[in-house]
């Protein structure tokens, strides 16, 4: 028997996968902030085991104002992310992929936010690693920053760069399109 | 656009209504009324072979280009 996927089918689990990895990042994001807000207002010890098992307290230890600005750009980064997927759910939720008409403003610049969100992640992960490694030629014993996922710079700036691609291609066919409907 | 159709005088010289070319030429009424406005950016030969037939006409009867830099 001949299975067949259509786009639809596709389009339903790709809306289902791009939930569960919102609900993820809403998690994450979440947990980073309250941790941060958490070890500043109440309890340092939780640098200990900040998340997933990565020790700050050597950071926490060295100095308060450095370990912000790590756990600043960690939220950050996270918060991005979470925006990113929210923009993808909500695209999938406002039913806005119409696969009659293809292209439209609202994909266009669906597409440029997501360039400006892949940039953005791609400069503040940059910054945090590099910020990191500064750290630890200053003095820090050791900042591990692999649980936070603060990583892959270079393959978030190579999104940003094909989505900016892609908004362009699309333009150019929102362009045929109307073309394309207006001849009689 | 410089290409100006004159389907609205061809149809009012013919005495036929939008509904009448519309079912002869087999084309919708709404991209009839394209055409008609001046909103179309292109013309089909096989729409245009159509019309010509319904309305007894040639193409230069329907479209005009009108030079608006003068």
């Amino acid at each position: 028997m001949e299975i067949r996927i259509t786009t639809r089918q596709v389009l339903k689990l790709l809306q289902i996968l791009s939930w569960i990895i919102f609900i993820g990042l809403c998690i994450e994001a979440g947990a980073f902030l309250f941790n941060t807000i958490y070890t500043f207002a109440i309890n340092p010890i939780n640098t200990k085991s900040f998340w997933d098992g990565a020790d700050l307290s050597s950071l926490y230890d060295y100095d308060k104002g450095y370990f912000l600005v790590i756990t600043g750009t960690i939220i950050i980064v996270a918060v991005l992310k979470a925006t990113m997927f929210y923009l993808i759910v909500k695209l999938f939720a406002g039913k806005d992929v119409d696969l009659a008409r293809p292209f439209s403003e609202k994909i266009k610049n669906f597409t440029i936010a997501l360039s400006c969100f892949a940039i953005g992640i791609a400069f503040f992960i940059q910054m945090g690693v590099k910020y990191a490694t500064w750290l630890i030629k200053k003095g820090v014993k050791t900042i591990d920053l692999k649980p936070f996922h603060l990583e892959g710079a270079d393959v978030w700036l190579f999104m940003a760069v094909i989505f900016f691609v892609l908004a362009q291609i699309i333009k150019r066919g929102i362009e045929i399109q109307t073309e394309n409907e207006l001849t009689v | 656009m410089p290409i100006v159709v004159n389907l609205d005088v061809m149809m009012a010289r013919r005495k036929m209504s939008l509904n009448e070319l519309s079912e002869k030429v087999d084309l919708t009424l709404a991209n009839l009324s394209i055409l008609k406005t001046g909103k179309a950016k292109a013309v089909r030969f096989s729409t245009l072979e159509a019309i010509c037939k319904a309305l007894d006409c040639q193409p230069g009867d329907i479209l005009e280009y009108v030079n608006k830099e003068v």
